[in-house]
Formats: structure tokens, C-alpha cells, sequence
């Protein structure tokens, strides 16, 4: 057997060594890596548990939002939420013709008005609005509303009722300074409860309430008998989801009130109301002297009955609605039923900018005229008139002083700057049949600006 | 003229009323835990159509998951759920109590204290299991890495926290500080706390992160089989705990949804001979024997302690090592 050299075995030995050591090596640099790469893997997996719990907590927290539509703070899940709007009027009136001063040419805060809405576990709202417009303070809504379907709400509290299509339109929509004349006899608000609803996919809305009763155009808090009314309205939009297609905005329906009012001469107005111009002077009002002798008070049934239609159709917007109310009245002890009516039409014409609708327009450009935006322009018109029954003259109203027809006719422009701005401008012009000792009570002509700031 | 307006507006209310009422649908809402997505998918679909068979009513489900200690949380802050399946009873009870909204027996409602199932805790290690895990005590060995969930939101990690301690204890010489010094050097090797038994899962299934997953056996039972055998081993360890998920109705939620009848019938169900196959289909212990029987090669035999006979039960256990300031704060804040 040959012997190994002695260099060859120290060399075989030595390579031995060093294979040994590189194994060692690498099994250490793989370890190594291995390491390295679980605590990336750690460290990547730590930042996606901490970007969901993040996400959690966001998805979590309340949100505070501002927008056109106001100011509020709402639960992650919706169920709860405080929402802050509300509105100013800053008006100008100017009497053109009132040699027989019928008016005061001012400006005033016709509204000033914060809206606070809330809503507790998803279905329950409540709604608070007081008016501290010309300089007094009245609480115009405050009410409880369950929402526990589309079609069955429940209402409790103090609203509008059901019944004028104008009077249901926000303040912040008309389309005039003013209501109209048949805004005269309808309620105002009054307190009660109400189920209401939408069918159909909203293609037909009722509303029932039961409610104290309130005189024309009046606002109640309580009430002085223990009669109740009620008040009804059914409106159709049968073309609502039908895109497209050119009766899609037509709206119709009837609404209606029945009840007893009986009214003291130490009430003031006695349980009855008197109707009032665009430029909210009175030209009509029944006998009141604040004694038993010579007052005419409200002495029993009070109907009302109001057909109503709207439209819009592009840039063209018509709102129609007729009212007739038939009041029991007494002088003295003599009962009689004076009807009343009043109907008005209103058209309404988008010069540019954003197409009317019954929530008035929203521009599709805000106003800024450096980025080519003018807001929305509106032309309105619309004629009105209001009759009292020849049953009220002369012995329950003075038919030397108070009118028994006007007659207004009004043109006005509204200049949307954008959601929340308007400027309004319009005329009214207001004729009589009598109201005056001889022949006719003097026309009101009223020029009408307002600067109307809601969100 | 009041009374009319009365009668009328009375007439009114209830026509619309009845209107409201007279629907052929309902909608339940089970809060549940991380891992049972899969069970109750297949469950609330078998369940509909034996419901809407029997009594012409469609049921629609909502399903919400999450780490059982935070689904409870999530109920008495008023997430309306009509039926709750949780992990462990403490979270129930949590919700008898703090709630009220079922009351305090529920557990005697259903049988087998509400449990319709039960589970226990192996261990998930990497296919071939290199680092050779085969008991409790390997998992506090330096240098494994161990994934769990965090106790103090999942109900899953409690069992896990429990099965460790009762392991500790059951060996011979075994006590309370050995059982202590067990587990915190086990904590010593937890990189990530999810907080739910799923995150842990994806931790360690997806992520590719740690040596050993402490999991429920139906959790492990399913990764291997939706990622294949080829990637993971299941090891039993030598003793478990056996770990009884309990469900109940939610009496208050579900009385103002008129939804306690389906809810009962829903929960009911669960026992049935349908219901337990259901179960054992996704790896949950079922309690009917006879189906247990059929699905035996998926379960096999462990040694199992309940909670009962090693802690006292959940009302002792709960504040002891999970409560604020407790046990596990105390490990993981030392850590």
C-alpha cells in the first residue's frame, strides 16, 4: 500500500476544514435571512393589524360634516345625529301707492330662523325651529317625528298641517316675498299628531292629523275648546320615477281640514282670522270691538277644501292651488256661513342657470364670475285673488272698511348666487273691490327686495 | 265631532298598522366569532330553506365575525343582534349583565348549556414541523415563534391562555407558578397579537410568520384544507381543553324585532340530526354521538379538561387572568 504524502494529507485535511467552515457559513447566512425576512414579515403584518385598528376606530368615530345643507355631527353608523341649519330674511319693502298709508316702506328681519334636527336610533327625529324675525319670538316647529316605514310616520307636536300647497312649501322656496292670497285660508301651524307616508315609491303621499284647530293663516299653541280638527292630503305624482318622461314633475291631489271653532270677543280675533296683502297689509276683517256687543267670533263648523297642482318641465315651473273654507260665524247671537275662496296661479321660468323645481333652483354653477359661474336666474309671475262671501256684508264685516275681493298680480326675479344665497326681488300690485266708503279700497302697489342667507 | 275625529284617526292607525305587519320576511342578525364564517354560511342556508318549508317565511341573514370578547362589547353598545354564537360564555354572561337583554340563565335555555358544539385547541406548525413542536412546553422553547390572538378581545386566545395554564398544571410538580412561568415564557414568543383567532390565521397561514399556530381544531382542520396537506401539520397536544361555544337568543333585540320565534327555531336547529352534520361538515365536535361517530376520523381522541374542573368556570377565570390589571396584563406587560 503507498503511503499518502505528508503535504497531500495536511491539504486534503485542511480543504476538509475549510468545506466545513463555508457549510457552517452559509447555514448561519441562511439562518440569518430567515430571520431578517420573518421580522420584515413581523413588521409588515404589525403595520397592517395597527392600519386596521385605525380603520376600525375611524369607521367608529362621529362625523362632523359641513355642507350646503348645513352643520352637523352624525354616529359612524348613522343612528344618531344632530344636525344645525336655518335662514334670514333681511327684506325691503317699498309702498309705491299708499296715499292712504296701508303700508310702512322699511326694511326688516322678516325670518330669522335656526333649524336644530336630531335623531336618536335611526327612526326618531325631533325638530326645533323659533323665529326671532321682526324682532319677536315665536316657536314655528317643534315636533317628534317616528319613521317606521316609508309609507307610516307618526308626528307629534307643532307643524304645518297638511293642507296649503304653498304654505307646505319652505319659506326658503318660494318663489315670491310672500305667499300668495290663498295662503290666507289655510293653517299656518298648529299642534297635534299626524301619520303620514309615501306609496307607492313615492308616487302617492298622504298625511292624516288630528289637531287643535287654528283661525286662517294662524299659529296655535293650544287651543280654547275642546273640539279637535282634523286635517287631510292626498297628492299624486304618478310619473315620478318614470325618467324621462315629460309629466314626471306633475304633482296633484286635494287636501282638507274639518272642525268646530268657537271664539270669545277677549280672543283676539275672536277665532277668526283677516287676510292680509302680499305686502301684509289687512284688508279684510270681521266685526271686533273686544265686547260681546259687536264682535263676530267663529261659532262652530269651519270646512276647508283645497284642490292643488304643481308642474316642471325644464325650465318651466307652475304651481296652481284653490281654496274655499265655509266659517260659522255669530254677531249678537245671528249665526251665519261665509265662504271664502282664493285661488293663484304661478309660473316660473329659469332664465339660466338651473331649471325650477318645488324646491326652487339649484344652480348648477355657484356665482363666481371668474371661473365662469353666475349662479341661477328665475323669472316668476303669478295672479291671485280672494273672495269673501257677500254673506259677511254688512252685518259681520264693515263693508266701508273692509275689501271683499283682491286681486294681486306680482313679477319677480330670483338671482340664486348659489344653494345657499338668494336674492330676491319682485312687485306686487294688489286690487280691490270695495273696503272704502265710497267704491273701492286703494290699490296696493309694493316693491319687494330680500336677501335670504340659509344652510 | 272629537269622538268621530277620534274613531276615524283610531281606524286609521290601525289599517296602516296592519299594513306594516303583514310581511312574509324576516331578517336575523347573528353576532358570532372569528373562525365560524364557514359553519354558519352553510348553516343559515340550510336553515332558511327548512324555515321557509315549514312556515312559508323567508329568512335573510346578517352574519357579523370578530373576536368574540369584542362582539359582545359591540352588543351591549347596542348592535342589534337577534341571536348571538359566541365563543365562550363569559361573553354572554357579559351581555346578561351589563345589558340585560336576556337573562341570566340562558345558559339552561338549549341543551348541553348551550353549546351545540364543541372544539378544542392543537397546534398549526409548517409541513414537516421543523422545529419539532409536539407539546405546550415547546412552545416556550427560546427561539420558536408562537401566533395567538390577543385574550383581552378573543375568545379563541382565552382557550388558548387556559389550555396552556391547565397543561402546567397537570404535570407532575405541577402548580400555579410553573403554570405561570409556562405561559409568560410562551407570551415571550409571540411576535403578533391579533385580535381575533381568523387574524391569526392570516398571520400565520398567509403572512408566513411564526413556527406554530395555537389555534381552534376546526380553524386548523380548515386551513389544511383549503391551502392543501402539503403545507401544514396539525400536532394534538398531549392534553387540551375542551372549549363549549354557547348561542342564545337575544331576547330583548329579537322581542322588538318579532323575530324570537325564528331566532328560537334558528338556534334549536343546531341540534337537529341536519344541524350537527352541518357542524361536523366544518369541523366543529358535534354533540350528537351517533354523527360524532361518523366523522371520527376527523376527531380524533384527546385528553380534554373543561374549564370548569381546572379554573372554577368562566366567572372565575374571566377576571382572574383577563380583567384589567389581571394575569395576562401582568405577563404581557413584563414581557
Amino acid at each position: 500500500m503507498r503511503k499518502i504524502p505528508g503535504v497531500l494529507l495536511v491539504v486534503v485535511i485542511a480543504s476538509a476544514v475549510a468545506a466545513q467552515h463555508l457549510v457552517a457559513q452559509d447555514d448561519s447566512t441562511t439562518a440569518r435571512i430567515e430571520r431578517l425576512e420573518q421580522q420584515i414579515r413581523i413588521n409588515d403584518r404589525l403595520r397592517e393589524i395597527w392600519q386596521d385598528s385605525v380603520a376600525t376606530v375611524l369607521k367608529a368615530a362621529p362625523v362632523i360634516s359641513a355642507s350646503r345643507d348645513g352643520f352637523s355631527i352624525r354616529s359612524a353608523d348613522n343612528a344618531f345625529s344632530l344636525r344645525i341649519k336655518g335662514y334670514v330674511h333681511s327684506d325691503g319693502r317699498y309702498f309705491l301707492s299708499d296715499s292712504l298709508k296701508p303700508g310702512t316702506t322699511q326694511f326688516l328681519l322678516r325670518r330669522v330662523r335656526p333649524i336644530f334636527e336630531a335623531t336618536v336610533f335611526k327612526i326618531y327625529d325631533v325638530r326645533i325651529m323659533p323665529d326671532f324675525g321682526a324682532g319677536t319670538t315665536v316657536l314655528q316647529d317643534a315636533y317628534i317625528e317616528a319613521r317606521f316605514a316609508p309609507g307610516f310616520r307618526v308626528r307629534s307636536g307643532k307643524y304645518k298641517p297638511p293642507v296649503g300647497l304653498e304654505r307646505l312649501q319652505s319659506a326658503t322656496d318660494i318663489v315670491f316675498a310672500e305667499r300668495g292670497l290663498p295662503t290666507n285660508l289655510v293653517p299656518n301651524r298648529d299642534v297635534g299628531f299626524q301619520v303620514a307616508g309615501d306609496l307607492f315609491q313615492g308616487r302617492v303621499s298622504y298625511a292624516a292629523a288630528l289637531m287643535n284647530g287654528v283661525p286662517d293663516v294662524s299659529l296655535g299653541d293650544g287651543d280654547n275648546n275642546d273640539d279637535k280638527d282634523l286635517a287631510g292630503r292626498i297628492f299624486f305624482t304618478p310619473f315620478r320615477n318614470s325618467t324621462g318622461n315629460l309629466l314626471q314633475n306633475l304633482g296633484f291631489g286635494v287636501s282638507g281640514t274639518l272642525g268646530n271653532q268657537v271664539g270669545t270677543p277677549t280672543t283676539t280675533g275672536a277665532g277668526l282670522a283677516g287676510y292680509r296683502t302680499a305686502g301684509q297689509a289687512t284688508f279684510f276683517a270681521f266685526r271686533n270691538n273686544n265686547a260681546l256687543n259687536g264682535t263676530t267670533i267663529a261659532d262652530g263648523r269651519i270646512t276647508r277644501v283645497s284642490p292643488q297642482a304643481n308642474y316642471y318641465a325644464g325650465r318651466f315651473g307652475f304651481m296652481g292651488e284653490y281654496v274655499k273654507t265655509k266659517h260659522r260665524v255669530s254677531l249678537n247671537g245671528v249665526v251665519e256661513t261665509i265662504p271664502v275662496e282664493a285661488w293663484q296661479v304661478v309660473g316660473t321660468f329659469g332664465l339660466f342657470g338651473g331649471s325650477p323645481s318645488f324646491r326652487g333652483i339649484n344652480p348648477k354653477k355657484a356665482f363666481d364670475p371668474k371661473a365662469g359661474g353666475w349662479g341661477a336666474l328665475e323669472l316668476a309671475v303669478r295672479y291671485g285673488r280672494l273672495t269673501v262671501g257677500d254673506e259677511a256684508f254688512p252685518v259681520y264685516a264693515d263693508s266701508t272698511t273692509q275689501a271683499r275681493q283682491a286681486s294681486g298680480l306680482g313679477i319677480g326675479f330670483n338671482w340664486y348666487l348659489n344653494r345657499n344665497v338668494k336674492l330676491v326681488t319682485s312687485y306686487e300690485q294688489t286690487k280691490f273691490k270695495g273696503g272704502a266708503a265710497t267704491g273701492n279700497r286703494e290699490k296696493e302697489s309694493v316693491l319687494f327686495s330680500r336677501v335670504q342667507f340659509s344652510f | 265631532m272629537l269622538k268621530r275625529s277620534m274613531i276615524l284617526t283610531v281606524g286609521f292607525l290601525a289599517a296602516a298598522g296592519s299594513v306594516a305587519t303583514a310581511q312574509r320576511a324576516v331578517t336575523l342578525l347573528n353576532v358570532s366569532y372569528d373562525p365560524t364564517r364557514e359553519l354558519y354560511q352553510e348553516y343559515n342556508t340550510a336553515f332558511a330553506a327548512y324555515y321557509k318549508q315549514k312556515t312559508g317565511v323567508t329568512v335573510n341573514f346578517q352574519q357579523s365575525h370578530g373576536g368574540s370578547g369584542k362582539q359582545a362589547r359591540s352588543v351591549i353598545d347596542g348592535l342589534e343582534a337577534d341571536v348571538v354564537t359566541l365563543a365562550l360564555a363569559y361573553d354572554i354572561d357579559a351581555i346578561a349583565q351589563n345589558a340585560r337583554l336576556l337573562p341570566a340563565n340562558w345558559q339552561t335555555r338549549l341543551p348541553d348549556n348551550s353549546s351545540p358544539y364543541t372544539s378544542t385547541i392543537v397546534f398549526l406548525v409548517r409541513k414537516g414541523n421543523p422545529k419539532h413542536i409536539r407539546d405546550w412546553n415547546d412552545l416556550a422553547r427560546p427561539g420558536i415563534s408562537v401566533i395567538t390572538p390577543n385574550p383581552k378581545t378573543s375568545g379563541g386566545a382565552r382557550w388558548n391562555f387556559l389550555a396552556a395554564w391547565g397543561y402546567a398544571l397537570r404535570q407532575p410538580g405541577g402548580n400555579e407558578a410553573r403554570a405561570r412561568d409556562l405561559v409568560t415564557r410562551i407570551y415571550k414568543n409571540v411576535p403578533v397579537l391579533d385580535a381575533g383567532a381568523r387574524g391569526s390565521t392570516t398571520t400565520f397561514v398567509q403572512r408566513g410568520i411564526g413556527d406554530v399556530l395555537i389555534a381552534w381544531e376546526n380553524e386548523a382542520l380548515l386551513a389544511v384544507k383549503e391551502l392543501g396537506p402539503d403545507k401544514f401539520d396539525i400536532v394534538m397536544p398531549s392534553v387540551s381543553i375542551l372549549a363549549e361555544p354557547p348561542v342564545a337568543v337575544v331576547d330583548k333585540n329579537a322581542g322588538r324585532h318579532h323575530t324570537t320565534e325564528v331566532a328560537q327555531e334558528y338556534l334549536r336547529y343546531l341540534y337537529t340530526d341536519a344541524g350537527q352534520d352541518i357542524i361536523a361538515r366544518n369541523y366543529y365536535r358535534p354533540r350528537n354521538q351517533a354523527i360524532a361517530a361518523r366523522y371520527a376520523n376527523i376527531f380524533p381522541k384527546m385528553t380534554l379538561f373543561t374549564i370548569d374542573e381546572v379554573f372554577g368556570g368562566w366567572s372565575k377565570a374571566q377576571p382572574l387572568y383577563f380583567g384589567d390589571g389581571g394575569i395576562f396584563d401582568q405577563i404581557y406587560q413584563g414581557r
